[in-house]
């Protein structure tokens, strides 16, 4: 089942819970009945810090798919882990980065999801998202590496839904390729201002290497930008899927820090600056 | 008798409309006030108005709306002085909170601190009346140390201030205390006259975090004898990003300047500034006046619950609610207290209870309230070395204001029971 799928099927199970007690009843007796977490996963750096309760998560790969174990203090957010691992597992990486799931919303439990509950559930739905792009960056690698079997890669711009690293190299050379990367990265837009990332001048350096892999180093409007994260997700996705790239490294700097001069002319006359 | 006891609380219920709210389809119990209190219409009424009517930057102008703002701003000061007995208006400054307040200190009398110098906390305080010291001590070499509680010394488990221990704590090096007048975990009023008189005898002076303190028995400064005392106008029913710090008047001279801005100089070259007399000295830029000004109608009301007719039966009722609270939740084997009097004679508590259920968390407790109508406070409360010293990460707390009824308390506790019931 696919990740909507399943996240449909969660929807319909909640539908007949007509009080939040129910509900609720329901979430818990998930918490409790989770299975429980080997203590030695319990170890620091998979712990998710947050003031009401402590969540602890654990990922692994298996042929090319995700699966998750997680553990919390509180039961509540136990249960509402248990629902997120249950849509995600047997996923691979690039299906859970581009997922986008609704269905914690449309259950009612919009609330429990809300950055200002420090109840570690946020933290945590970043961290499975980090684990798929970490997974994802190393399975491109490896395919990248591989000699190059794969059929045909075609001129065209691969399909969206393609599995990042299908693109065969070798029959692209450094230069076509750079030119790709550009094409892409003119369609990943700043989330502020209205113009994309390259025009921008938010990229500072990018490298195609023999072997096709792209090393981008790039940087942000500004060092607090809340969205830095999407960005580089969604550079980084463009990138991927980029004719000829075979695998993406993307540094982000803050140095030197990023000023309106950075911009390309075209750039700056859409937003009137010029 | 009854039927006026419940007159009188309603009368006072009814100028708080907050009280009147609904949350998740339930009427709202609210009862976390050690975090922030509501606030009464009298408040509410004078904000809007002086956002309306009485809105010109203090202390500068020619005009008469200015005069307007600048009496409303000082004769909120004249009202705090005499609500704590302050000698004079020069010993009130304006701050953004009892945080700020601290900080102020912290920052300006820590910079005659030296090498091996010692700054004395108590173990029961809140992160404000912390982490500012520690700031204060990685700058200048001193260091922070500890008045232990009873736990921390493996002697009971009350968490109380072990204040016998202040003697052995006072030596030459001990430049400054900062202590807590009742603590946001336990609600224990500390005895700090007592350490007071102990630090003063050795020279030392005395910060004075009335965070709590202030809305549960209130303080007369100059019978305390603080040197400095800090609260905020938004935990006794002013305005949020209001604070104040009481200081007398020769230790308020001897801090050199905070903020450098405008109202807190007399003259200004580019070459050298000479500053402005208390308390304006310590009150850069332009200050939250309107917020400050609020605090006029906020004392009333303070004054109002606590006075005649209307403060006794308020002060009944707050005896019944510790009462009926300390009965539940010290019967109950399963649960555990932070701040139990009944381990520790002679103490007097607040109407703070903070407490966990053995086996449940704290976060889902709140959680489940919450559904119930219940507003409580989860997690660790800023003070996480007390916490921790009892063992526990995180616990539930409920704190009264004096708007709180005991069938508040009780619906509490239902609720609490049903919550429960769904989590073991």
């Amino acid at each position: 089942m696919s990740i909507k799928e399943i996240e449909q099927q969660i929807v319909e199970e909640f539908s007949i819970f007509d009080n939040w007690m129910d509900k609720y009843q329901y979430i818990i007796d998930l918490g409790k009945s989770m299975p429980v977490i080997a203590e030695e996963k319990k170890k620091d750096e998979n712990l998710i810090k947050g003031c009401q309760s402590r969540v602890w998560l654990d990922c692994r790969q298996e042929d090319g798919k995700l699966y998750f174990s997680a553990d919390s203090d509180a039961i509540i957010t136990k249960g509402i882990i248990s629902l997120l691992i249950r849509v995600y597992d047997g996923h691979t990486p690039k299906e859970i980065l581009d997922s986008e799931i609704d269905f914690i919303d449309t259950i009612g439990l919009r609330s429990n999801l809300s950055p200002t509950r420090a109840n570690g559930l946020v933290s945590m739905l970043k961290q499975i998202k980090l684990y798929a792009l970490a997974f994802n960056e190393i399975n491109e690698e490896s395919t990248a590496t591989a000699e190059p079997s794969k059929e045909n890669a075609s001129d065209v711009p691969s399909d969206e839904n393609a599995t990042a690293g299908q693109h065969s190299p070798g029959k692209y050379t450094v230069e076509e390729v750079q030119k790709n990367v550009i094409r892409a990265l003119k369609q990943v837009f700043d989330p502020e201002i209205p113009v994309n990332v390259y025009d921008l001048g938010l990229i500072y350096e990018l490298r195609v290497e023999d072997n096709l892999n792209v090393y981008i180093k790039m940087t942000m409007t500004s060092p607090t930008c809340p969205m830095a994260e999407d960005v580089v997700n969604d550079v980084n996705n463009a990138v991927s899927d980029a004719p000829g790239v075979a695998g993406v490294q993307i540094e982000l700097t803050f140095e030197p820090e990023w000023d309106e001069s950075r911009m390309t002319e075209e750039a700056r006359l859409e937003l009137g600056l010029i | 008798m009854e039927s006026a006891r419940e007159e009188i609380l309603s009368g006072v219920r009814a100028h708080v409309p907050a009280l009147g709210l609904k949350m998740n389809g339930e009427p709202l119990v609210y009862l976390d006030n050690a975090a922030t209190t509501q606030k009464p219409s009298t408040v509410l009424d004078f904000l809007s108005d002086a956002l309306r009517e009485g809105n010109a930057n203090v202390h500068r102008s020619m005009y008469a709306l200015s005069d307007r703002s600048t009496e409303a701003y000082e004769a909120a000061r004249e009202k705090v002085r005499a609500f704590i007995n302050a000698p004079s208006r020069e010993n009130v400054v304006f701050t953004s909170g009892t945080t700020a307040s601290i900080n102020l200190v912290a920052d300006t009398f820590c910079r005659r601190l030296g090498k091996g110098d010692v700054i004395l906390i108590e173990a029961d305080s809140h992160h404000s009346n912390i982490v500012p010291w520690q700031l204060a001590a990685e700058r200048t070499g001193a260091f922070v140390k500890v008045i232990p509680t009873d736990v921390l010394l493996g002697i009971g488990r009350s968490g109380r201030v072990a204040a016998e221990e202040v003697d052995n704590l006072l030596d030459d090096k001990v430049k400054i205390l900062a202590i807590t007048q009742i603590s946001n975990i336990t609600g224990f009023l500390n005895p700090v006259s007592e350490i007071i008189a102990k630090a003063h005898a050795k020279g030392i002076p005395v910060l004075v975090d009335g965070a709590q303190g202030i809305v549960h028995g209130g303080v007369d400064v100059r019978e305390m004898d603080c040197d400095f005392y800090a609260f905020s106008a938004h935990k006794i029913y002013g305005a949020t990003g209001v604070g104040i710090l009481y200081g007398k008047k020769e230790m308020l001279e001897s801090l050199p300047p905070y903020m450098g801005g405008g109202d807190m100089v007399e003259t200004v070259t580019y070459a050298k500034t000479t500053y402005a007399p208390l308390p304006l000295r310590f009150e850069a830029g332009t200050p939250n006046f309107i917020g400050a000004a609020s605090l006029l109608p906020a004392l009333e009301f303070a004054e109002y619950l606590s006075s005649g007719e209307t403060g006794k039966v308020i002060k009944e009722e707050e005896a019944r609610i510790t009462g009926y609270m300390l009965e539940r939740l010290t019967k109950d084997p399963l649960v555990e207290l932070y701040g139990n009097p009944a381990l520790c004679e002679g103490v007097c508590k607040a109407p703070i209870f903070t407490f966990n259920i053995k086996g449940i968390n704290a976060g889902d407790l709140a959680q489940l309230l919450d559904k119930m109508g219940v507003a409580v406070r989860s997690g660790m409360m800023c003070a996480e070395p007390l916490l921790n010293s009892f063992g526990v990460p995180s616990a539930l707390r409920a704190s009264f204001a004096p708007y709180n009824t005991l069938e508040e308390a009780e619906f509490f506790v239902r609720c609490l029971d049903r919550a429960r019931a769904m989590l073991l």
